[in-house]
């Protein structure tokens, strides 16, 4: 059902939805790109051919902030602005590619990893794959430590399961639920290190308001929501005690 | 995508499986913010001031009068700490760990009260009678370390003082 | 007369036992003592503090103790008389009369919720100016004033105004951030709970200022006695006419409303708090867009804190001038300095940017309250930095505090003797961090949690030099990577404890030579 979906990846995904405004004229990395006004830094530079890595952003829904690997260098700005959240202006010059950057990017990555199964960094597909191909990050230094790795895989969908463990809580599939379906059937419960993903209140998928429509697997970036049909021997994980 | 090549799954209600509360309560709640932008905090508050905590099963009740799915009323309640999914002890005590607090012995005050309610923070001691808290500043940082029990501040707590406190709230029923 | 603060700090230390119990002896002995419950001055060792109006001015008494009363009505109390509790006349104390109280000057002398009290003290004065100048002016006397936010941030009001001001939108609002929750702050609470209406005027001058027409207070439920005192200062403004429809016969119309929190410390940010209010999970907001130009409810929305908009009072009645020759560099006016934690005159005191470290600790705090010698001072709430000793002789101000990577923040100091672990103190911060993040941007939301298991481990003298060189690293993309100052700035208290005291956690020193300020 989503198979034809997940052939759009190989198109461009620019990351931020496009905008319909005055050109704007700047450079990424030197290169010249033209947009619309209103559109992300991360468009332009995708657009430029220079694209930056990504993890919260798709150009499906309204960019989110949250993943903070698309971070850049704007010529006169302090800091690291996440290039999803910040729009174009005329004459800007953005760098994508530099030594703080990709240490950065690196040190955010670490993060990510340090609460991902470590047995699924290597060998698997999903656009988390592709940052840790890109950024070169594949492990972390920093030790066990608290963790999502136990939490309980929800198969009751029977076309998707969801494994909380592989979440990585940029809240695409939230995002997605309701930018795209209206559905409004998922939501981040708790704050901070306990976010987590949920389905209505915290009950299973196919007990809560989720109407299967798939968005939400769409969305995901890290195979946390996955079609099952991927897996006709059974999810590995999918029974803890076997895991 | 076409959703008609797969039949819809179908669902349970689990409305029914939450405990029963007192829907008209909520009723009156919802009726008196009826029409305000952004109600949804006032509601829950006033939830909780009437029922003590905001039960599971009234999250569809909500939801419905504001038009929002569960889901949404469930991350909000989750996301703030004041909101509570099941009731507390007859008494809230609220401990504060902030720093004024700890740097007047905050850290001693909530040791001795973890002892003496035998539970610690985020738990209600075995009798039911308090639920200890932990609070991020009450504004009371000139008298620390501070406490609040069922709303009512209290500043320079001494182990003593608190004793006393607790021994009083576990005495009435 | 005699005068009881009903401020919560007071009532905390037991003010209305001690009202109680004048009441009681006043009536055993067949006084009429009329009582008058005041807002406090703010000098909250001395609470219960009671005052008596004399000839010579009010001289106070304090700390009292309810079983005390009978002894100060022996002693004549109620005209002045001498009493081993006796502070002679307030105004005198000097932790009080060295004060520059610009924002605090009702403080201990009226009742908060006498509207009458407050225009016989020169309330209202500057609404009623702002209301006979043009919209625009007051943006520029404000401007010109040199008011920065008071929150934490420091940003120029005026110019947060003057977006809003110039916004074309259906709708405008006020919101005011009463989400206090840094340790060791107090002031926004002070200015609620004793002197509402001073808010609520310079609310309503944002208001008229930038074509608003609703205000929210968005209050922390860890102040209830701040809620009921906003509420109930804003019916007797709206029984005026002060606030609601055609204000004082104006084409000025404006009304709000006191909104709760719930637990939650993001939600002082000001993105967070906007979420809030519209009935949200508090999660940051990235900017742009600004809350000047799409904020509540995507409409323009100023949004100012609690002190900043006391401030505004002061300057449309006294003039931007008058404000601004208050103190140094690009910090103007007045801060509210909040001393707390382990200080022996712990209380408010207002003063000109300017003043050191040392002068508040010393001078006004008497060092700690334990008597034993100060080791750390932590500056502007959770999120600032903790200095040593060696820095006392930092001027607060703006700019100052942040060459050594620290902030004035709110205005709390925090003071710890030489019996606190820092090690601790980095860990908490560390903990609070995750305990508070919204959990929207990973350095935070993971990174948090991280901090705190590094820090665990170099204590527990696990690798203490390769945890300690990946803490750093964490630090840094916390600091430069997250998308709030929440995240950005908890490495800050990490990073010092780390600097000036690395034997706390069993590291050696890399401590320089002595510092020159």
């Amino acid at each position: 059902m989503w198979s034809e979906l997940r052939a759009l990846r190989e198109d461009v995904d620019y990351g931020t939805p496009p905008r319909d405004g005055e050109a704007v004229t700047l450079t990424v990395d030197g290169v010249p790109v033209t947009v619309a006004a209103g559109s992300s830094v991360m468009l332009a530079a995708a657009a430029a051919g220079r694209p930056v890595v990504k993890l919260c952003a798709t150009d499906m829904l309204e960019a989110f902030g949250s993943c903070r690997v698309c971070l850049v260098e704007i010529e006169g700005r302090r800091g690291f602005p996440a290039s999803c959240t910040t729009p174009v202006e005329p004459g800007m010059a953005v760098r994508t590619d530099t030594p703080r950057l990709a240490e950065l990017r690196a040190g955010v990555m670490e993060l990510y990893l340090s609460d991902f199964p470590a047995e699924d960094v290597l060998g698997g597909w999903s656009e988390l794959h592709e940052v840790i191909a890109t950024t070169g990050v594949s492990s972390h230094r920093y030790g066990p430590g608290e963790n999502h790795l136990a939490a309980p895989v929800d198969d009751s969908n029977p076309y998707f399961l969801f494994d909380p463990a592989k979440c990585i809580v940029c809240s695409r599939c939230v995002r997605a639920c309701e930018e795209v379906q209206g559905t409004f059937a998922l939501t981040i419960q708790g704050r901070g290190f306990e976010s987590k993903v949920v389905a209505s209140q915290g009950e299973p998928f196919l007990d809560s308001e989720c109407v299967s429509c798939g968005a939400c697997v769409q969305a995901c970036p890290t195979q946390s929501l996955v079609e099952k049909s991927l897996f006709e021997g059974g999810y590995r994980s999918a029974d803890p005690a076997q895991a | 995508m076409k959703d008609a090549v797969l039949p819809r799954p179908s669902r349970r209600r689990v409305e029914a499986d939450h405990p029963p509360y007192d829907v008209t309560a909520v009723a009156a709640v919802l009726e008196r913010w009826a029409g305000t932008p952004g109600n949804l905090l006032p509601v829950l508050h006033d939830v909780q001031a009437a029922l003590g905590h905001v039960p599971p099963g009234c999250v569809a009740q909500i939801a419905r009068a504001l038009n929002r799915s569960r889901a949404e009323v469930h991350g909000v309640i989750s996301f703030y700490h004041d909101f509570r999914r099941q009731p507390a002890g007859r008494h809230v005590l609220k401990v504060c760990q902030a720093e004024s607090c700890q740097a007047t012995g905050g850290r001693a005050l909530t040791a001795r009260l973890e002892q003496l309610l035998g539970c610690g923070l985020g738990e209600t001691s075995a009798d039911g009678a308090v639920t200890l808290e932990a609070v991020y500043c009450l504004g009371n940082c000139a008298c620390s370390p501070a406490m609040m029990l069922d709303g009512r501040l209290f500043g320079r707590v001494t182990e003593a003082a608190a004793e006393r406190l607790l021994a009083e709230a576990r005495q009435d029923a | 007369m005699v005068c009881v603060p009903r401020d919560s700090t007071a009532l905390s230390v037991g003010a209305d036992a001690v009202a109680a119990a004048i009441a009681a002896e006043a009536v055993r002995r067949g006084l009429p003592v009329e009582i008058k419950r005041t807002s406090s001055r703010g000098l909250f060792w001395l609470e219960p503090l009671v005052e008596v109006p004399t000839a010579a001015g009010a001289v106070g008494y304090g700390p009292v103790e309810p079983e005390e009363v009978p002894g100060l009505f022996e002693a004549g109390f109620l005209q002045g008389g001498r009493h081993s509790r006796s502070l002679g006349p307030v105004a005198q104390i000097p932790f009080l009369a060295r004060q520059e109280r610009l924002i605090f000057g009702r403080a201990g002398v009226t009742d908060p919720q006498s509207l009458a009290e407050y225009q016989a003290h020169g309330g209202l004065a500057g609404l009623r100016r702002a209301l006979s100048m043009a919209p625009a002016a007051v943006v520029d006397e404000v401007h010109a004033s040199g008011l920065r936010g008071r929150g934490g941030a420091a940003f120029p009001t005026g110019i947060k105004w003057r977006t809003v001001a110039g916004a074309q939108a259906p709708c405008k609002y006020v919101a005011v951030n009463a989400d206090e929750g840094d340790s060791g702050t107090y002031s926004d609470r002070m200015v609620m709970e004793g002197d509402p209406f001073l808010l609520l005027e310079g609310m309503a001058i944002a208001a008229y200022a930038t074509g608003a027409s609703h205000g929210y207070i968005y209050v922390r439920s860890e102040y209830p006695h701040a809620v009921a005192a906003l509420e109930a200062a804003l019916a007797t403004l709206r029984a005026a006419g002060w606030y609601g429809a055609r204000v004082q016969g104006s084409d000025f119309s404006f009304d709000a409303e006191v909104r709760v929190g719930a637990g939650a410390y993001i939600c002082g940010e000001e993105t967070a708090m906007i979420e809030s209010i519209e009935g949200k999970r508090g999660m940051i907001r990235y900017k742009p867009p600004l809350p000047a130009l799409k904020g509540l409810f995507g409409m323009p929305t100023v949004v100012n804190n609690v002190v900043s908009l006391a401030s505004v009072p002061a300057i449309l009645d006294r003039g931007a001038q008058f404000y601004a020759d208050y103190g140094m560099g690009r910090s103007r006016g007045t801060l509210p300095i909040q001393l707390a934690g382990n200080v022996k005159r712990a209380g408010l005191v207002e003063k000109a940017f300017g003043v050191t470290l040392r002068e508040l600790i010393e001078d006004f705090g008497g060092g700690t309250r334990s008597g034993r010698p100060v080791r750390a001072v932590q500056v502007g709430g959770p999120l600032g930095a903790y200095f040593d000793a060696s820095l006392l002789d930092l001027p607060l101000d703006y700019e100052a505090l942040a060459q050594h990577k620290g902030m004035a923040g709110h205005g709390g100091i925090v003071v710890f003797d030489d019996t606190v672990d820092m090690a601790e103190q980095a860990r908490y911060a560390m903990a609070f961090c995750a305990i508070e993040s919204c959990g929207k941007c990973t350095p935070c939301r993971v990174g948090s949690t991280r901090g705190r298991e590094l820090i665990e481990r170099i204590v527990r003298g696990e690798r203490p030099r390769e945890n300690h060189a990946q803490l750093l690293k964490l630090c840094d993309v916390m600091e430069n990577a997250s998308l709030c100052a929440l995240g950005g700035m908890a490495p800050w208290p990490v990073l010092s404890a780390l600097k000036y005291f690395p034997e706390d956690f069993g590291l050696p020193s890399e401590r320089q030579p002595a510092h020159v300020v």
